[in-house]
């Protein structure tokens, strides 16, 4: 059994109301004869988080969603106005920009002053100096005001730092992103030997790229509560399709009621024998089989198209019966059904959409969409929305490049 | 010890703060209360001709000076780390330090500074033959330690309710002097009318003002049952100081 560094219960943060002078004047007398807060808008809530030695955990979500006032109620900068937060070990933060670093001083009084608030003594630093600017690699910028810095410098001074430091947690919010690309990936490499050594992360990134990569598991915060937790890819799968949704257009509620006047129109579509409006999941290479049925007002044979998107709208893949020379079968007077199989399907873990479309018998006129979600679970860090069939090929030293 | 670690390092800062920029640096800790001395001495012995009244063999400047110092050195203490909190919001909203290490290394700063001064001026003013009683000196600077956490005490109250109650330094630029006037630092017990005199013990720094020319100039004496009150006064000043931060110290971050 592993020890476990952080553990929080019932974790929240709730920000006081504060508009007026006098509502200060009122919280502060509260606090000092009741120790209690009054009228509260909460950030967080409800929280319950294990981090054990050695996890690293990505904390994701939408802008405000609550992830630094976790990362703050773990390093301890804010209290928590509900449950509790205990924390083992020593923790190494690099919260937000600047990490506490003082704009008149120098990057070499930043980082005494830096390593004295972690706690480590005058000759300790002495020794880790050299190694703390030899990685932050700014050159002569350490001997100048931090106010000259650019940002990357910060950041890459405060990671020196922390790096130098070594602590049983590191916590670090949204810094790889201003780093150049090279700091990035001495500080992705860095944080991957931290991690081999036993060392526990916790990493707040909007990069998934990042994420996946350093992770293990994640954790989506979403208007201050938990949405989901668990293995980084399917968390950051969840996570993306939700956005994808978000930006997707949204669709009109009046296509819906000018159905019944249609020329054709879809009675019900299946998804692997599934009728429910639920998205259906699988598995990347499993059979996908689409059915649908049609309503035909004058009894008129119907061409049908069905087509994959990505969440977002992104056409994938589009076939229309008329194309294969396939003919709907006839199931009563006005109604055909179709059944469509898509054999070992290639898409990458992800949210997509089925979209079936009812056409005249020319294949001219689209009379009808009818939408459901499929979601395709695994874990990939490859890129893209399809997996194309290839092989890697091993190279014959010696023989001639053709 | 990380704690006395990270509170030498914040007194350094605070110390550099004051004098950076300066081409002389810590020579203006020595020159400034210095000059100060020669100026105060030239307007109150030649222009208002102020002498100390019933002892005619001490002179005005070292009656003056002995209860000058130790009075800026606590007034600066509180006022300067009343805002503390407040000017370090950036540092506490994202590095986790015990916060009352800022205030102690402010009052920390100040009254190294002046204790300092405090020295300079009482040897500038043994040389100068002004009737200082040297041997004094070193109880004297003993007397700076319940004075500072006095100060202390009071600097933790102060800066936990500016982080709520902004008015409160503007305040304390008026009460402070109102403080000092109230107490025998210009002038002396003798010289208030008989039914004020009692008045003053009221006042913390009456006891300190007199401590230090009865140690230095042997102008007066020390009590045994004020001596007593004062540590004591300091001791609840310090408990006090420290509960009411730490109660409210969980909330700084909210109203910041």
């Amino acid at each position: 059994m592993t020890d476990v560094l952080v553990q929080a219960r019932g974790l929240g943060k709730a920000y006081p109301k504060v508009h007026r002078t006098s509502d200060r004047m009122r919280a502060l007398g509260r606090l000092l004869f009741t120790g209690k807060d009054g009228d509260r808008v909460a950030v967080l809530r409800d929280v319950k988080l294990d981090i054990r030695r050695g996890e690293s955990l990505a904390l994701i979500g939408e802008n405000g969603a609550g992830k630094s006032t976790l990362l703050k109620l773990i390093t301890g900068v804010l209290t928590p106005s509900t449950g509790t937060v205990e924390v083992k070990g020593e923790i190494g933060a690099l919260l937000e920009l600047g990490a506490g670093f003082h704009p008149e001083y120098s990057g070499r009084d930043n980082i005494a002053m830096s390593a004295a608030l972690h706690g480590l003594s005058g000759e300790e630093l002495q020794r880790r100096m050299p190694e703390i600017i030899a990685f932050a690699d700014i050159g002569h910028y350490i001997d100048e005001p931090v106010k000259h810095y650019s940002s990357g410098m910060v950041v890459r001074l405060g990671f020196a730092v922390v790096a130098a430091l070594k602590p049983d947690l590191l916590v670090t919010d949204e810094v790889l992103a201003v780093g150049d690309e090279s700091f990035q990936k001495k500080c992705v490499q860095w944080m991957k030997e931290y991690l081999a050594a036993g060392g526990t992360l916790i990493l707040v990134s909007h990069s998934m790229y990042h994420v996946q990569k350093l992770c293990r598991h994640a954790c989506w915060l979403r208007d201050g509560a938990i949405e989901m937790y668990g293995d980084v890819f399917d968390v950051t799968q969840a996570y993306l399709a939700y956005h994808e949704r978000k930006c997707a257009p949204v669709e009109s509620a009046s296509d819906r009621a000018a159905k019944g006047t249609l020329e054709f129109s879809i009675l019900e579509v299946s998804l692997n024998g599934s009728l429910s409006d639920q998205p259906v999941s699988i598995e990347i290479g499993d059979t996908l089989v689409v059915r649908a049925s049609v309503q035909s007002r004058e009894g008129r044979e119907p061409c049908l198209a069905i087509g994959i998107v990505r969440a977002d709208g992104t056409p994938v893949y589009g076939v229309g019966t008329d194309m294969d020379g396939y003919t709907p079968q006839q199931m009563g007077a006005n109604q055909f059904a179709c059944e469509i199989e898509f054999n070992s399907v290639a898409l990458l873990p992800g949210s997509y959409t089925v979209r079936v479309h009812p056409m005249d018998s020319e294949g001219v006129r689209v009379f009808d969409t009818v939408e459901r979600g499929v979601i395709v679970r695994g874990a990939s860090r490859e890129f893209g929305m399809v997996r194309l069939a290839h092989q890697w090929n091993p190279i014959v030293t010696g023989a001639p490049l053709t | 010890m990380a704690i006395a670690v990270l509170v030498r390092r914040f007194v350094v800062r605070e110390l550099t703060d004051r004098f950076a920029g300066s081409v002389s640096g810590a020579m203006w800790a020595l020159l400034q209360p210095l000059l100060q001395l020669a100026i105060t001495a030239f307007v109150f012995v030649h222009v208002f001709k102020a002498r100390v009244p019933g002892d005619s063999t001490i002179g005005y400047v070292p009656f003056l000076a002995l209860a000058l110092w130790p009075w800026v050195a606590f007034s600066e203490a509180v006022l300067r780390s009343t805002t503390k909190i407040v000017d370090n919001a950036a540092l506490i909203g994202k590095v986790a330090l015990p916060r009352e290490v800022l205030i102690l290394a402010s009052v920390g700063a100040s009254f190294a500074v002046h204790t300092v001064g405090f020295i300079a001026v009482v040897l500038v003013l043994a040389v100068t033959r002004q009737g200082i009683h040297l041997e004094g000196l070193v109880p004297s600077l003993l007397l700076f330690v319940p004075l500072a956490g006095l100060a202390l005490g009071i600097a933790l109250i102060c800066a936990s309710i500016q982080v709520f109650v902004r008015d409160l330094v503007l305040a304390l630029g008026q009460l402070l002097p109102l403080m000092m006037f109230a107490a025998p630092v210009y002038y002396d017990r003798e010289q208030l009318p008989e039914q004020y005199r009692r008045f003053l013990d009221f006042n913390p720094f009456t006891f300190y003002a007199e401590s230090f020319r009865a140690l230095l100039l042997d102008h007066g004496t020390i009590g045994v049952r004020s001596s007593i009150v004062a540590v004591l006064l300091s001791v609840v000043a310090l408990v006090a100081g420290r509960w009411i931060f730490r109660r409210l110290d969980s909330h700084f971050e909210d109203f910041l």
